[in-house]
């Protein structure tokens, strides 16, 4: 009983930091329609800079993502205005390839100035634990839980009470009518793309403490975050937050009573089950495609 | 296809590289290191032109593509050690693993539209490799397989592999070329170019897909087989790494995706390239890097592609000539006798039908639509009688297209019932509606507009049998009566233009051949005349005619109020939603209830005669079309 508690508690401590890292994904998706495949690269950078100033300074790591946030939100900004908006109007698939490409840029560039070797942000706190009752919590999955929830109650302040936020959701639902009132597609994209971008910076600070990482680590990471989108429904908030609570428990779960090496695989196995049933994900909505 | 007509040098160049491939072992058989990257450049190019299949003529990307090349090589590798098969004779299971993985795959995650594919696509390579870890017991783990050494002399080095890869090469790329010649293939572009359009014309997209899935996995997998073989040694990481896939993603995006000989022309530059930088740039440590900027620029800078840049460049070079477009007089072309016939096919079409002329062939009962709050369609009810001229005239925003919309397929209506033919519809797929003789077309044109206008023509199916899917599209009978369709339409001749370099009303007419190609019973015209010129109109009207003595029922929404009161017999009108009346022109001109929710003063009997009554309608017609145009 412990045993499952424990495991719950856990699961959700990492689903809260897994929908964090999902909704930049989730919200860039639904504001371009563009599938950022560099989402992953982009957090295994974070945690790599992250890891040298905290190992250069000794400044805890999830606080460094004060540092970290700014920088990759002006980061996404350049990369929107030189790379994406170059495609735009060209298929879905192209933003694909770009951004895929991008994630193996970064990749390149990591394995050659950082070195192909597994790192770990190891703060004082990153053996003690919590507990509470019978059960514990390592303070690390803790603080990373709370920065995550703070950042997303902060995301979720911005779109819903913000003019930027009203204009990007406007832009979400309806580009030419959002056009129509003031809202411009490039520059509401580009702001979309660096908030998207930005939430990476606490994403991938949090990262370098509760994960090893190295630079081809960010596969992993990018299809564990589209795993969660898809299962969520592309380009809904909600559903990236319920789809990554599923998938934090799923793992954590099969980490407690199966076996470390399959936690992976039930991921992707609960993705194709929901898929095959609900094939649009949790929070998808079928949109309305006109055949005019 | 049309590309290669165009070209018809490409398969005599082809050709005379096949023979210089197969002579260049024999001309120079002690070099071992150029005849290795030869034989990874085959391998890249197998992958890259079975990639091609889903990727470049589906349009559906698969970024994990290396996965089938894995498991190929660990059932080949697996069955070799278990039971001391030499691997070649083992192969072809690999191709056959993969195809039943891939429609494995393909069932869950390509029955819907967009994006959930490229996605699932990288996290089943991971799976993959997941898999092969644990289960040690069928793949001994991180460890991996070593395979026994190949049987010949050291003397033959890897020429053996050498051929062996070079005819799966050539077989590879024929049976893409095959593919492209069916009407799978065109299936294919079409569902790239339009998904929602290819599914009204009877394209089951679902099964297309997957079989485009699976197709695109066999060859593949085989190769895997041999490459467990070639390499004599697998591991999980090795045989389901991600880079491979970005090197096939890479050679088909550089060569071109789409086309038959792209993606081996991309293979043959990406491998040497990669080589050389491996060589002289420092080791494979900056492949990843190296792949990835020629990723982003081909995709910025080169996004068709090698070949259809060199293509476009050619043809701006050499421009054809186009004949004057003679629009009057196009119609007359046809010759009587290829009329007669399709007139006749249709007839025996509609003829052996349950129905009799003047029963109720659609039947649309309570049906509703709602988009959040607006309600488009309102528990309307709707009877077509088979034989007739129906027309559905309405204001705009009434709620009439949205209802095509429904009957065809495009969106599921929230309630109500909608039977056809004496089936009930409502639940059936876009395409199952097709195949039982409904056709559409579309208020705004929808043809496939990188396709020829005779690809548009020969891409819809009249029925769900295999046979008629991988029947021939370019030459043999679904050609031959794709001409006969356009010669009635009267454009025969632009046979093998684009369908974009089309004007809007010859588009309207391609869009009518289109829907003929269904064998359809009922036809459902979305304003037939919204943008046609005058002269053209008579003629579309006297085709509508036609097919109609031929036994084809139509239901046509249309604005041009004197087209629809000369053409039509009986005349619904839409407002709100549902039906406010119904009845012959006649009367509906007359209706108290019609002149208020849409006619207006204009047709109101009036004293002082009807002498502005045409220029009032015009000039509605005008605005109606042009709001439809927007």
């Amino acid at each position: 009983m412990t045993h499952l508690v424990q495991a719950i508690a856990l699961g959700l401590l990492i689903g809260g930091v897994y929908a964090l890292m999902a909704s930049g994904l989730t919200l860039i998706f639904g504001v371009m329609r563009i599938i950022n495949i560099a989402q992953g690269a982009f957090l295994i950078l974070v945690a790599m800079l992250t890891w040298w100033l905290w190992h250069e300074t000794g400044i805890d790591p999830i606080l460094l993502s004060v540092v970290t946030t700014p920088l990759m939100f002006g980061f996404g900004w350049v990369a929107y205005r030189l790379l994406l908006s170059r495609i735009r109007g060209s298929s879905a698939s192209m933003s694909v390839l770009l951004t895929f490409g991008f994630a193996l840029v970064i990749e390149g560039v990591l394995n050659i100035t950082a070195g192909n070797k597994f790192k770990s942000a190891t703060p004082s706190y990153f053996e003690e634990s919590f507990r509470v009752g019978a059960i514990s919590l390592p303070k690390a999955q803790v603080f990373g839980f709370l920065a995550a929830m703070a950042v997303l109650a902060a995301l979720y302040f911005v779109l819903t009470r913000t003019w930027t936020g009203r204009a990007i959701r406007a832009a979400t639902q309806n580009p030419s009518g959002a056009a129509l009132v003031g809202v411009g597609a490039t520059g509401t994209a580009a702001l979309a793309f660096a908030i998207g971008s930005a939430t990476t910076g606490v994403g991938g600070s949090i990262l370098s403490v509760l994960y090893p990482f190295f630079p081809a680590s960010h596969y992993d990471w990018i299809s564990r975050l589209l795993g969660i989108v898809v299962l969520g429904g592309m380009g809904s908030l909600p559903g990236a937050l319920v789809g990554a609570g599923i998938l934090g428990l799923a793992e954590t779960l099969t980490a407690t009573y199966g076996s470390l090496n399959w936690s992976t695989l039930v991921f992707y196995i609960v993705i194709m089950v929901v898929l095959l049933i609900r094939p649009q994900g949790l929070f998808g909505a079928k949109l309305r495609e006109d055949t005019v | 296809m049309s590309r290669l007509r165009a070209l018809p040098r490409a398969h005599l160049i082809a050709g005379l590289c096949l023979v210089a491939l197969l002579l260049y072992p024999v001309v120079n058989p002690w070099q071992p290191y150029p005849q290795g990257v030869m034989l990874l450049a085959f391998l890249l190019a197998i992958q890259a032109s079975s990639w091609n299949i889903v990727s470049g003529y589906a349009g559906y990307i698969s970024l994990g593509h290396s996965m089938f090349l894995g498991l190929g090589s660990y059932t080949v590798g697996v069955l070799a050690v278990r039971f001391g098969v030499n691997p070649l004779w083992v192969a072809p299971l690999g191709g056959v693993t993969a195809v039943i993985i891939a429609v494995l795959i393909g069932s869950v995650v390509l029955r819907t539209r967009g994006h959930a594919f490229v996605i699932i696509t990288i996290a089943m390579l991971l799976a993959a490799q997941i898999f092969a870890v644990n289960l040690k017991g069928i793949t001994q783990g991180s460890d991996g397989i070593t395979l026994e050494l190949p049987f010949w002399d050291r003397d033959f080095q890897n020429i053996p592999f050498y051929y062996v890869y070079l005819i799966l090469l050539v077989l590879t790329v024929l049976f893409s070329a095959w593919i492209r010649r069916t009407k799978f293939g065109t299936g294919l572009v079409a569902i790239r170019e339009d998904e929602g359009k290819a599914a009204s014309i009877g394209v089951n997209t679902t099964r297309f897909k997957i079989v485009a899935y699976a197709a695109s996995s066999f060859f593949i997998g085989m190769a895997g087989g041999v490459y467990a073989y070639y390499l004599t040694f697998i591991n999980p990481v090795g045989s389901f790494a991600i880079l491979g896939s970005v090197t096939i993603v890479l050679a088909t995006l550089t060569g071109g995706r789409g086309t038959l000989y792209g993606p081996v022309i991309g293979a043959f530059i990406v491998q040497v390239v990669s080589e050389a930088a491996t060589v002289y740039g420092g080791g494979s440590q900056s492949r990843v890097l190296l792949f990835g900027l020629a990723l982003m620029v081909v995709v910025l800078f080169l996004p068709k592609g090698l070949l259809p840049t060199i293509e476009a460049w050619w043809r701006r070079r050499h421009p054809e000539k186009v004949e004057y477009t003679d629009q009057a007089g196009a119609l007359n072309r046809a010759p009587a006798t290829t009329t007669e016939r399709v007139r006749a096919e249709l007839a025996a079409v509609n003829a052996e039908d349950a129905i009799a002329p003047g029963e109720i062939l659609l039947d649309v009962r309570g049906v509703s639509k709602r988009f959040g709050g607006l309600t488009a369609v309102d528990n309307a009810g709707l009877t077509v009688r088979k034989g007739t001229i129906t027309a559905l005239i309405g204001p705009n925003g009434s709620g009439k297209t949205t209802l095509f919309n429904l009957i065809s397929g495009g969106m599921a209506a929230d309630s109500g019932e909608i039977w056809f033919d004496g089936r009930r519809i409502d639940g059936m797929r876009p395409w199952r509606r097709g195949h039982l003789g409904l056709g559409r077309t579309y208020q705004v044109t929808r043809l496939f507009k990188e396709m020829t206008v005779q690809e548009n023509v020969v891409a819809p199916l009249p029925d769900s049998r295999w046979r008629t899917m991988f029947s021939d599209a370019v030459g043999g009978h679904e050609a031959a009566r794709a001409r006969e369709l356009l010669d009635i339409v009267g454009l025969g001749r632009f046979a093998n233009q684009p369908a974009g370099a089309l004007s809007y009303g010859q588009q309207k007419l391609v869009e009518l051949a289109q829907v003929l190609m269904l064998e359809p019973k009922l036809i459902l015209l979305d304003e037939p005349a919204g943008g046609v010129n005058p002269s053209l109109l008579g003629q579309l009207t006297e085709v509508i005619r036609e097919l109609n003595r031929s036994g084809v029922t139509f239901l046509i929404v249309e604005h041009n109020i004197p087209l629809v009161l000369d053409l039509c017999d009986p005349v619904v009108v839409f407002s709100h939603g549902a039906p406010i009346a119904e009845g012959p022109p006649e009367r509906i001109r007359t209706d108290p209830l019609v002149l208020d929710a849409y006619l207006g003063d204009d047709w109101r009997p009036a004293e002082d005669g009807t002498a502005d009554e045409g220029a009032g309608e015009s000039d509605r017609a005008e605005t109606a079309t042009r709001e439809a145009v927007q």
